[in-house]
């Protein structure tokens, strides 16, 4: 990545092997370049300017190394070390009126990967998570169909499967951001997403198998929870209750679709829906009805308390705007970002996660000076529809302030908006779908703050 | 492995299944159709229990009555302590009744906050889903419990809070369709994407960011 660098003469200099401190003279004024030119993000490079502490105690032995561990299946179910205590799922107390009709978040700032692991899966219950028996569950699925059938969950595991990586994102995500700076952590900033390898049965397959009737527009999925939540999900032709048609990739978006009985490889979690839940990669995902019951074929939408109270967005031209279903795409640095402290100058590595409803992640560039000057940053494979994709780019930090973001392009060309473009066309009452830039910044005290930059 | 071992495990293989009366078609069969066998038929009348959504415009509303004044004594007794004796909301639950549909619409406009006066009666489309969500999921600490002229009513009396129908209606499966809500015409479906950023990489902006940091230290958590 020393393609990143912007001025490349000091480090040329560095591996003919300029004395140290000559090498330090150039980078100092490397250094002022920087601060008076444009980014500060550097290259990856071997040497630098920083002193290094020396350890001149001889090293000990540590409390393991003289005694006997934990034996096998002491812990049945592996759990993560103890000193990991800290990495959980958080709720915002404040936020809802009770647990069970709520949202928790995933602590992505102390993830390294694009998996979720399944005890951090963001969960979000609108009458608390649910024990379905698997043995007694059944998914019904009927409406426009030449055949309305029933199956098991026995029954759903012989069918042909289907395993993909998608995220799933609450539209909520970001909300709390809308009206001004709030949260101190990344986890309440975008924990509202997870991402996982799901295997189940396609909704194609399925539709095959039942013969949905051609004519059939929309279909909609029902959980058998307290909420017995349901959303109506379009296909090609779909139309609103107006009669206007739905926007012509959401109706694409049921193609994706499946039945979900395993989560990163075991089954769901009860909190994400076990045994079965219905999973409509892309869209908002509230729609993946968890504890799936029913799935009914019919012509028209039902607009249901979720799509016309619920997720929903007044805009300020006096219209209320209804089905906003793909999340568009978004991205965010999580390291670093405001739950850590820069720990002394020198070497970082960028990194960040970047996804989108529409597709696959194309670029993501990063800036560190507040969005005057971008630098692309490297996608690491693999990079996948509708999935969480990593980026990465060498950084040194001398100490001084930056405002640091992300910005992402998907393949459809979509660029990841500022939070001012969304408020200048959604206004300030909005909660979903907030899918805007992320400011954060690093003050001189390796302080990591959210910011918000209130003018572009 | 060597071709005498394979024709070996071959000879061993196709003995057996002969003699367990196995047909090697089937491996053919079954990825031919994927899912044969699998599964039952079943009835509308047996899924009829389930067939509960009622659409926007009435389709599926089952059978049965309430009035507002039958609604009372059951809004009382298991919403108010959540959503308030005049659906103004309570402890962090939802408003029944929100602002006024001209006064919410002015707020969007202004930039006010509309988001806390959401009701049935500024941002709720149409009359037969409220009947659905309360059917189905309320009241909220035992859902799904109250019976269908009980959830006329609850529907009929949240409806009369809201200003949308007088004290002396009766909310049923033939006049929920037509009750008119105050934003139904409100409603437009999706103009996404609304913005427009583009991908510029160097001297993006002239201007100094101007830095907005949380007014309040300690919100999370």
């Amino acid at each position: 990545m020393s393609e990143t660098t912007l001025d490349q003469t000091p480090q040329s200099d560095a591996r003919e092997g300029v004395a140290s401190s000559d090498r330090r003279k150039f980078l100092r004024k490397s250094v002022a370049l920087a601060a008076t030119g444009a980014a500060a993000a550097a290259a990856g490079n071997a040497y630098g300017d920083v002193d290094l502490e020396t350890v001149k105690e001889p090293l000990e032995d540590g409390p393991t190394r003289n005694i006997l561990g934990r034996g096998v299946v002491s812990v049945p179910y592996g759990m993560p070390s103890k000193f990991e205590k800290d990495v959980v799922r958080r709720n915002v107390s404040w936020l809802t009126a009770d647990t069970v009709a709520s949202i928790s978040f995933t602590p992505w700032q102390d993830l390294n990967g694009i998996i979720t692991p399944n005890g951090l899966h963001f969960e979000r219950h609108h009458a608390g998570a649910v024990d379905v028996d698997p043995e007694t569950h059944q998914l019904v699925i009927h409406g426009m169909v030449d055949k309305p059938m029933i199956f098991s969950m026995d029954d759903l595991k012989r069918m042909p499967s289907h395993t993909a990586i998608h995220f799933l994102e609450c539209p909520a995500n970001g909300a709390m951001e809308w009206r001004g700076v709030q949260m101190d952590s990344m986890q309440f900033t975008h924990g509202m997403m997870s991402c996982s390898e799901w295997t189940g049965v396609k909704l194609t397959d399925l539709m095959e198998y039942v013969g949905v009737d051609p004519k059939s527009t929309w279909l909609y999925a029902e959980g058998t929870d307290g909420s017995a939540l349901q959303r109506s999900i379009p296909m090609e032709g779909a139309k609103d209750q107006f009669g206007e048609p739905l926007p012509a990739d959401s109706c694409e978006m049921y193609k994706d679709a499946m039945i979900a009985y395993a989560q990163n490889g075991e089954a769901l979690r009860p909190e994400n829906g076990y045994p079965i839940r219905f999973l409509l990669p892309g869209c908002e995902a509230n729609m993946s009805i968890k504890w799936l019951r029913r799935i009914k074929f019919v012509d028209k939408p039902l607009v249901t308390y979720q799509e016309t109270r619920h997720y929903i967005e007044p805009l300020p031209d006096g219209t209320i705007r209804q089905f906003t279903l793909v999340n568009e795409a978004n991205s965010v640095i999580n390291y670093p970002c405001p739950d850590y402290q820069m720990k002394g100058k020198g070497a970082y590595e960028i990194r960040g996660i970047a996804w989108s409803g529409r597709g696959k992640v194309a670029h993501v560039d990063v800036s560190v000076d507040g969005g005057k000057n971008w630098q692309e940053a490297e996608l690491v494979e693999p990079v996948l529809s509708k999935c969480v994709t990593k980026f990465k780019l060498p950084f040194e930090w001398k100490g001084d302030e930056h405002l640091i973001m992300s910005r992402v392009t998907d393949e459809t060309g979509y660029v990841q908006p500022t939070l001012m473009q969304l408020r200048k066309v959604r206004g300030f009452n909005s909660i979903y779908h907030k899918n805007s830039i992320q400011a954060w910044k690093i003050e001189k005290t390796g302080e990591v703050k959210n910011v918000q930059i209130e003018n572009f | 492995m060597s071709k005498l071992k394979t024709s070996k495990f071959g000879l061993g293989l196709a003995a057996g299944a002969m003699a367990l009366g196995l047909s090697t078609a089937g491996i053919a069969a079954e990825h031919a159709s994927g899912f044969n066998g699998i599964g039952k038929n079943i009835t509308d009348k047996a899924i009829e229990p389930w067939d509960i959504s009622v659409f926007y415009d009435g389709t599926n509303l089952p059978k049965g009555s309430g009035s507002v004044a039958d609604g009372e004594q059951p809004y009382q007794a298991q919403c108010a302590m959540c959503h308030g004796d005049f659906g103004e909301g309570a402890e962090g639950y939802p408003k029944m009744a929100g602002d006024p549909m001209p006064q919410f619409i002015n707020s969007l406009k202004q930039g006010l906050d509309g988001v806390g006066n959401r009701g049935v009666n500024n941002a709720w489309g149409h009359a037969p889903t409220l009947f659905d969500m309360i059917k189905r999921h309320m009241p909220f600490y035992a859902p799904g419990t109250m019976g269908v002229d009980e959830s006329y009513a609850v529907t009929c009396y949240v409806l009369n809070l809201g200003g949308i129908v007088d004290m002396d209606f009766t909310c049923s499966d033939e006049t929920l369709a037509d009750v008119e809500m105050p934003s139904a015409e409100y409603f437009v479906t999706d103009t996404r994407p609304d913005t427009n950023n583009q991908r510029c990489m160097s001297d993006c902006t002239d201007e100094e960011p101007e830095v907005v940091y949380s007014a309040v230290e300690g919100v999370s958590g």
